[in-house]
């Protein structure tokens, strides 16, 4: 895998990574359904 | 209406539900072939653009309408489109779609689905264990799907015997009811599934070189064959699209199933953290695990120049010919082959039972029958209009189905409810009923994206896909002479079924009036 394709699985899998773990912590220290 | 509809029991519950309907064979699949024939790496560059403006946006929108409708009593599209617009009397059977696409897809869906449970099986017993290249296993696919017969299969008879317990088990699911059934369901079967897929992936990130002749044949450069980027590919209107329409397709959005999964919600739940979950869910499940397992796999067995072929050549090709091939040339080959099959059947049937949902609660909540009975009346219904699929798969009635129910009726669907909640609705009480209850604030900017970009892209790819395929489709250039009846006959039953349904609607309503009437 050359450099480039090195940056976009990064930056892809930083993005979805990131965003996943964002909603996870927030879903769990939020309230449940009313 | 319905009285006492159900609810969710766990917000998580939810989530994984609508993940669950998400995650499907194309997350392991589709997208994978995708990347790879359309600028690798770089196709992510408008894969991402599209999930921003496009799908994360039709994600809210969906939610937002859905637990709207369940707040009237309504969870699917002809009762929540009447509530957003109840001036027009017309508006409701512009709703059709949204009951027509997701069962139409039940029609076709099941029987795939039920594949992956039958090579779960052949993988564990070494039914397939010998074969050792595409023309065998391309062979084996054949006579277990009826197109031949041959030294495996004599018929359609284990293909059929796995639909029909894969049909029971599916309509047992939404039998026992949202809370009960599918997020039961859900609950366990997606967590497994992620670590069906954790397994698969630890076990191709450590092929290395298994070819000491073939050093060039390693998981490094399969991982290139899929991500290093051709930055010409963004030139390309076609990239675009297809990124565009992986967004789509991944996210179930423009089905439906979304509408109703979200009227089983509270009026003060919120929508918008739970959406954007369910969206990065389904964003680890394609990306990081779909985009890493089939490709580099089959690059480190295959080789550069069989993989620009194999990656083109198709959804089941891929999912039952290659990887099945690949697993083969490992050792402890029957139990990863299993896990395969048993990760896909596991995606195919959390989006199965969601698309049986919204016909069953249409029925429950316009004619105020019990789910035991709706669900009756669907699994008949459905029965009988799933075997076409099965026994004409090769005259290409899949393929007509897809196009229209799980294709064109998507977009269409999309672009209809997107303009109806922003622009008919009102964008200014649509931004209020979206944060309704939310436990995160949308970024401002995506008032402006929700009202422009969401809907123009949507026009754009539905023009592109009408410039495209219109005339070919219409006039069935692409359908050879033997299979034109074929074809012709799925068009003419999914008219009737369309019709069918506008009736279903206008009797419903009529009721509905006639009861308040009486009441009066």
């Amino acid at each position: 895998m050359n450099a480039g394709g090195w940056l976009l699985f990064g930056i892809t899998w930083g993005i979805i990574i990131i965003l996943s773990a964002f909603c996870f912590i927030k879903v769990f220290s939020k309230k449940e359904l009313k | 209406m319905a009285q006492n509809r159900e609810n969710w029991g766990s917000r998580l519950g939810v989530i994984m539900a609508v993940a669950g309907s998400a995650i499907g064979l194309g997350n392991f699949l589709r997208f994978p072939a995708k990347a790879a024939s359309n600028g690798g790496g770089a196709f992510m560059i408008p894969y991402l653009v599209a999930l921003f403006l496009l799908g994360i946006p039709l994600i809210w929108i969906e939610w937002t309408l859905g637990r709207f409708g369940g707040g009237f009593g309504h969870g699917t599209a002809p009762g929540i489109f009447h509530n957003l617009l109840q001036k027009n009397r017309f508006i409701k059977y512009f709703g059709v779609i949204g009951i027509f696409g997701p069962l139409v897809i039940f029609t076709y869906y099941v029987f795939i689905e039920s594949w992956t449970l039958a090579y779960s099986f052949f993988a564990l017993t070494g039914k397939y264990s010998g074969l050792a290249d595409q023309s065998g296993m391309q062979s084996f696919l054949r006579g277990f799907q009826g197109i031949e017969h041959n030294q495996y299969f004599n018929g359609l008879g284990p293909a059929y015997l796995f639909f029909v317990i894969t049909f029971i088990l599916n309509i047992w699911v939404v039998y026992n009811g949202i809370k009960g059934g599918i997020e039961r369901l859900c609950k366990w079967a997606m967590p497994l599934l992620f670590i069906c897929g954790v397994v698969l992936l630890l076990r191709v990130f450590t092929l290395g070189a298994p070819d000491p002749a073939k050093p060039d044949w390693n998981i490094y450069n399969g991982l290139g064959f899929m991500w290093n980027p051709d930055f010409s590919a963004l030139f390309s209107a076609k990239v675009w699209l297809e990124a565009s329409g992986q967004i789509f397709f991944t996210l179930s959005v423009g089905i439906g199933v979304i509408l109703t999964y979200a009227s089983y919600l509270s009026k003060g739940d919120d929508v918008v953290l739970s959406g954007l979950t369910a969206a990065s869910t389904n964003g680890i499940a394609e990306v990081i695990l779909g985009g890493s397992i089939v490709i580099p796999a089959a690059f480190v067995f295959f080789g550069p120049v069989d993989i620009q072929s194999i990656a083109g050549s198709g959804v089941f090709n891929l999912g039952f010919v290659t990887m099945p091939l690949v697993l083969n040339k490992l050792p402890l080959s029957a139990i990863f082959g299993f896990i395969w099959f048993f990760l896909l059947f596991l995606a195919g049937i959390t989006s199965a039972v969601s698309l049986a949902q919204p016909a069953v609660s249409f029925l429950e909540d316009e004619f105020n029958i019990s789910r035991k009975k709706a669900v009756a009346i669907f699994g008949l219904v459905t029965f009988i209009l799933c075997q076409p699929a099965i026994f004409f798969l090769k005259n290409g009635v899949v393929d007509e189905l897809d196009f229209w129910g799980g294709t064109f009726f998507l977009v269409l669907f999309a672009a209809v409810e997107t303009i109806l909640f922003v622009w008919v609705f009102g964008m200014d009480k649509a931004w209020d009923e979206i944060h309704k209850g939310a436990d995160m604030t949308i970024p401002r900017a995506y008032k402006f994206i929700i009202k422009y970009i969401t809907p123009l892209f949507l026009l754009a790819i539905l023009g592109a896909w009408l410039w495209q395929e219109w005339i070919p489709v219409i006039f069935l250039h692409k359908v050879n002479m033997a299979d034109r009846p074929f074809v012709l006959a799925t068009r003419i039953g999914l008219f009737v079924i369309v019709s069918v349904l506008v009736v279903l609607i206008k009797v419903a309503w009529r009721k509905k009036k006639f009861q308040a009437e009486r009441i009066k």
